[in-house]
This record gives structure tokens, C-alpha cells and sequence, in this order.
């Protein structure tokens, strides 16, 4: 199937044609089956949901479950809490990070490669096991059910490969660039916020993204960093329209798709520089 | 790419905030995790805790867990990398962007959208088996002790493939079609492609992937939270899920033994991937 050549056109080729064609279409229905129900259930009226046998499609379509997200519920508060949280944590790992990957690609200076593998290693560490310690430290620091502080730990988790990520994309433009504008009476500050900064905008923009992403999918340390709905990201509140005994499918689903639309904008926008950056990152190593 | 005249000085300084925040964020809560289960308490709790069936049959779990979803991420994953080079599929990057969807919709969305599937009597899931004639009973994906580990390995699989198709899309785009050319010159027919060009090809990064499925497979939480909370009775509770009731039910010692077993797997995985590191260097 790898093959890329010309081959006479047969019976093998057509024989090959359809099980292409067959394998792509079981794999498009194993992806996109469970993300279709999720969209059309959350157009079905709250009557139609519990339906045996249960159909695809909304018989009546309706907006009542968006209009109770965004109106009756924590939504619209959660939503703005993760939007804060992404923001901060974008900030934060990219004054960081880029402070690092700019010396990880472009000083030599003894411990270098340790200084990698520590940061790399970081995102090894299972999240549950700084719970506890997390947790404390948060508190300690007077950071209990905020935003900055499940920003502060969300941390963790998008410096080792943002870190990673700007490393590459630094090392990927010419050191000449630098140099020649250093020759033309730039300090070396100058050389790196003219010339280097411009040229790998868009690839710090994409890691930023990534950055926020990652915070926003993020679930285990917001469920114990927050409270309240001060505090409390989307995913928690996600987890809030199921009580012990009812759920409410209709409102779940319109908010799970008020979850990921944003995440498929953002995903399809940044594409190009998403898997350029993790590819080379992984691959690399 | 190399300056000479930049000083060590500025190295370090410039990657100082960064490794200051990771060691504040990892290096100190896994001290004080081992202090804690080093302890007169912790000690007691992981003898009792480490002997005990209930623990083996978690370790058991996760073990099972691990494997079946490392292994149906790869197959999948490495399946629709294939098909995606195929001559025949038109827009390969917009398939691509389709099959990636799984995998940038955050875990708890995920799990939500599954059990509503998997709802035994108004999920379409078992509606679809039923008038396909696969099954003739509604299955209760999530309700049976004996399916509920697979259904939501199932899940994990469904979110992870992506990534390996990803990575390995990568590694199959980047082998020469000369390469391919010259096999078939030498007689060889496409399984011999496959065997001989392909796989050899694709080894490294298959590791490289399968170590970072390994990972999220042992640190998997949100999926089965949100699902079971590791129900019906234990019978989906894996390390990480059994650490989190322990810190729910505010039992320290408990977190810190647990968190312990967790840090020496890793441990080891870490030192897979820095050997592996040290392999692609040379």
C-alpha cells in the first residue's frame, strides 16, 4: 500500500482500489460515529433522547440544550475560567520556554543536554503522583480555587514539550541571520528580538496555542485545584451535568460540543506548525 | 549554529526560570511523595497495601489496561498512516484532519460521548450490533465487570490512534520512493516491500511511539474517571484511579505508596527513552 509507483491498471489494482477505499471507511465510522452522535444529540428535544430504539438523527431539531448551557447553567463562568487559565499558562510557558529553547539551541555551555533531558523528562512524570504535593503547594501559597494557581500547575504539564517545541524551531533558523545582523551594530538583545523573533513568530504562536490546548483539555489537576465555580475550568463543569442519579444527556452534549468546536478551529488553523513541531520534537528525540 | 563568544553565564541564566519552575512542579512533590511513604506510616501502609490481593488485582488491571490499549493504538494508528499513502486517496490532508479529531477533543468530552454509547439500552452502539445481528442481548459495556476494562481501553484507543498515525504518516512520507523503486526492480513483490523497506523504516519512530503510548496508558485517569469512577465494583480501577480515591478519601500514606509504585514505573520508562535518545544520537 506504500507503494507510490505506476502500476498497469487490472483486476489486483482495482482489487487494491476497493480495500482502500473499504479501510478508509471503517476508520472514518470508528472516528466520526461517536463525534456524530454527540452533535446530533445535543440538537435532540429532551424527549426524543431517551427513545428505544435509540436513532441518529433529531426527528425535531431544537436549541433548547445550547440555550440552557449558556443560560442556566456554570457554563458560560467555567468557560471564562479556562479561557483565563489558557491565557496565563500560555503566557507564562512562553516567556519561559522561550527563554530556554533559545539557549538550548544556541549556547553552548556545559550541562546543556542535561538540562534537556530533565525538561523532557518532566512530561514522564505521572500527573496523579504531584497531586498531593501539588495540591499543598497551591494552598500554601495562598493560590486555593483561583485561576492563577491551576494555571501555576498546569505548568507542568506544557513546559517540557513547549520548551521542546521553540528549541527546534530556534535551531531550524539560520545562525546567520543573527550574525549579520550583529555585523550591522545590532546587540546581540536586538539580533534576537528583530531577527530572530519575526521568523519564528508564527512557530511560537502555534506552541503558545499548543500550550493553552493542553491546559484546556486538562482535567485530574483542576478537579482538585478548584472548588467553586470561582475557580472551576470547563471540563469540571462538564462532569456537573451528571448528578448521581440523572444526567442530562441533551445539555451534556451541547456543552461537549461547546468544548471541542473551539479546539477544531484552533487545530485546523495551526495544522501545519502543530505536527511540525510535535513530529520533529518526538522524532528527534 | 555554534557562537563562540556567548558565555556559559548567559546559558544558564536564560534556562534558570525554566528548570527552576520544573523542579518546583516535579523534583519537589516526588520529595515529598517518597518522604511520606519512607515514613512510620507509609511503611505500614505499604506492607499491608503492596501483599494485599485487592492491589495485585489493580496492578493485574493496569498491566491488561496498558497492553490492550498500547497494542490497538499502534494497529490502528499504523493502518490508517498506510492507507493515508495510498495513490488512490484523494486529499490524504484533509482525511488526515478528519482522522485527528479523537485526539484534540479534550479526554472528559471523550469519555462523555462513549458512555452515552455505550448506554446499554439507549446507546446506539448496542442498537446497531443488535440490527446488524452481532450480538442478540444488549451488552453492558460499562456494567459488566468482566467487559468494562476492554470497553474503555477501546476509548483510550480511540483518542490515542491518532497520534500514531501522525507520527508514523511522518516516518512512511519521509522513506524514498527510490528505495521502494529498487526493491521492485530486485523481483520484490508488495509483502516483501512491506517487510523489507516499510517496517525497517518506520522501527525507530514505532518505538518512540509506543513508549509515549505506554506512558499515557499508565497515567490514563480522565477517561475512566468520567466513565466508572473505576466501577462497578473495582472492576475498571487502575493505579492512578485507585491513587486519586485515596486522596479523595483524604488518606495520604495511601497517595504516597501508590504515587511510589507509579515513580518506579516511570522510572524505568524514562530510562528506556533516554537510552533510546542516546541510540538515535549516534
Amino acid at each position: 500500500m506504500a507503494a507510490t509507483a505506476q502500476r498497469p491498471a487490472g483486476a489486483r489494482s482495482i482489487g487494491a482500489r476497493l480495500g482502500v477505499w473499504f479501510g478508509l471507511a471503517v476508520i472514518a465510522v470508528w472516528t466520526l460515529a461517536p463525534i456524530a452522535v454527540m452533535v446530533f444529540t445535543s440538537f435532540k428535544p429532551s424527549g426524543e433522547i431517551f427513545t428505544v430504539p435509540p436513532t441518529l438523527l433529531p426527528r425535531e431539531w431544537t436549541l433548547a440544550n445550547y440555550l440552557s448551557v449558556f443560560t442556566t447553567s456554570s457554563m458560560p463562568q467555567a468557560l471564562r475560567n479556562s479561557v483565563v487559565v489558557g491565557l496565563l499558562v500560555a503566557l507564562l510557558t512562553l516567556t519561559l520556554g522561550t527563554s530556554a529553547g533559545y539557549a538550548l539551541a544556541r549556547i553552548r555551555f556545559r550541562g546543556a543536554r542535561s538540562v534537556s533531558l530533565f525538561i523532557l523528562l518532566g512530561q514522564m512524570v505521572p500527573l496523579t503522583v504531584l497531586l498531593l504535593a501539588l495540591f499543598r503547594m497551591i494552598n500554601a501559597i495562598g493560590f486555593s480555587d483561583t485561576v492563577v494557581g491551576v494555571a501555576l500547575a498546569h505548568l507542568v504539564i506544557t513546559l517540557p514539550l513547549v520548551t521542546w517545541m521553540i528549541r527546534n524551531q530556534i535551531a531550524a533558523i539560520p545562525y546567520e541571520l543573527e550574525e549579520a545582523a550583529m555585523i550591522d551594530g545590532c546587540s546581540r538583545v536586538d539580533a534576537v528580538l528583530y531577527a530572530v523573533l519575526p521568523v519564528a513568530g508564527p512557530g511560537l504562536a502555534a506552541a503558545g496555542m499548543f500550550a493553552f490546548l493542553q491546559s484546556w483539555h486538562e482535567f485530574v489537576l483542576a478537579s482538585v485545584l478548584t472548588r467553586s465555580d470561582r475557580s472551576r475550568t470547563a471540563p469540571i463543569a462538564l462532569t456537573e451535568f451528571a448528578t448521581e442519579f440523572d444526567v442530562d444527556w441533551g445539555a451534556t452534549m451541547a456543552a461537549s460540543v461547546v468544548l471541542t468546536v473551539p479546539l477544531v478551529i484552533a487545530f485546523v488553523a495551526l495544522q501545519r506548525y502543530l505536527v511540525n513541531g510535535l513530529t520533529g520534537g518526538a522524532v528527534k528525540g | 549554529m555554534a557562537s563562540t563568544f556567548a558565555s556559559e553565564r548567559r546559558g544558564y541564566g536564560l534556562v534558570a526560570p525554566t528548570l527552576a519552575a520544573m523542579a518546583v512542579l516535579t523534583i519537589v512533590p516526588i520529595v515529598v511523595v517518597v518522604t511520606r511513604a519512607a515514613g512510620a506510616e507509609g511503611r505500614a501502609v505499604a506492607a499491608t497495601l503492596l501483599g494485599s490481593s485487592e492491589f495485585h488485582l489493580i496492578l493485574g488491571r493496569t498491566g491488561i489496561w496498558t497492553v490492550v490499549s498500547v497494542a490497538g493504538a499502534l494497529v490502528i494508528g499504523f493502518g490508517a498512516a498506510l492507507l493515508l499513502q495510498s495513490r488512490w486517496v484523494r486529499w490524504p490532508g484533509l482525511w488526515r484532519g478528519i482522522f485527528m479529531v479523537p485526539w484534540i477533543i479534550p479526554g472528559v468530552v471523550g469519555a462523555t460521548i462513549w458512555k452515552w454509547n455505550y448506554s446499554s439500552n439507549y446507546g446506539l452502539l448496542n442498537h446497531t450490533l443488535q440490527t446488524v445481528g452481532v450480538i442478540n442481548e444488549p451488552v453492558q459495556w460499562l456494567s459488566d465487570p468482566s467487559i468494562v476494562l476492554y470497553a474503555l481501553a477501546a476509548v483510550q484507543v480511540w483518542s490515542t490512534a491518532p497520534f500514531v498515525m501522525l507520527l508514523l504518516g511522518a516516518a512512511l512520507t519521509a522513506v524514498p520512493g527510490e528505495r521502494y523503486e529498487a526493491a521492485r526492480l530486485d523481483g520484490a513483490g508488495l509483502p516483501g516491500l512491506f517487510r523489507y523497506i516499510t517496517l525497517p523504516a518506520v522501527r525507530p519512530t514505532t518505538a518512540i511511539a509506543s513508549l509515549m503510548l505506554v506512558t499515557f496508558a499508565l497515567n490514563a485517569f480522565t477517561i475512566i474517571w468520567v466513565s466508572t469512577a473505576g466501577g462497578p465494583v473495582g472492576s475498571s480501577t487502575i493505579l492512578p484511579v485507585e491513587l486519586y480515591r485515596a486522596f479523595q478519601n483524604g488518606d495520604d500514606a495511601t497517595v504516597a505508596v501508590i504515587a511510589c509504585v507509579q515513580l518506579v514505573i516511570s522510572a524505568a520508562l524514562a530510562l528506556v527513552y533516554v537510552r533510546s535518545m542516546k541510540a538515535g544520537d549516534e
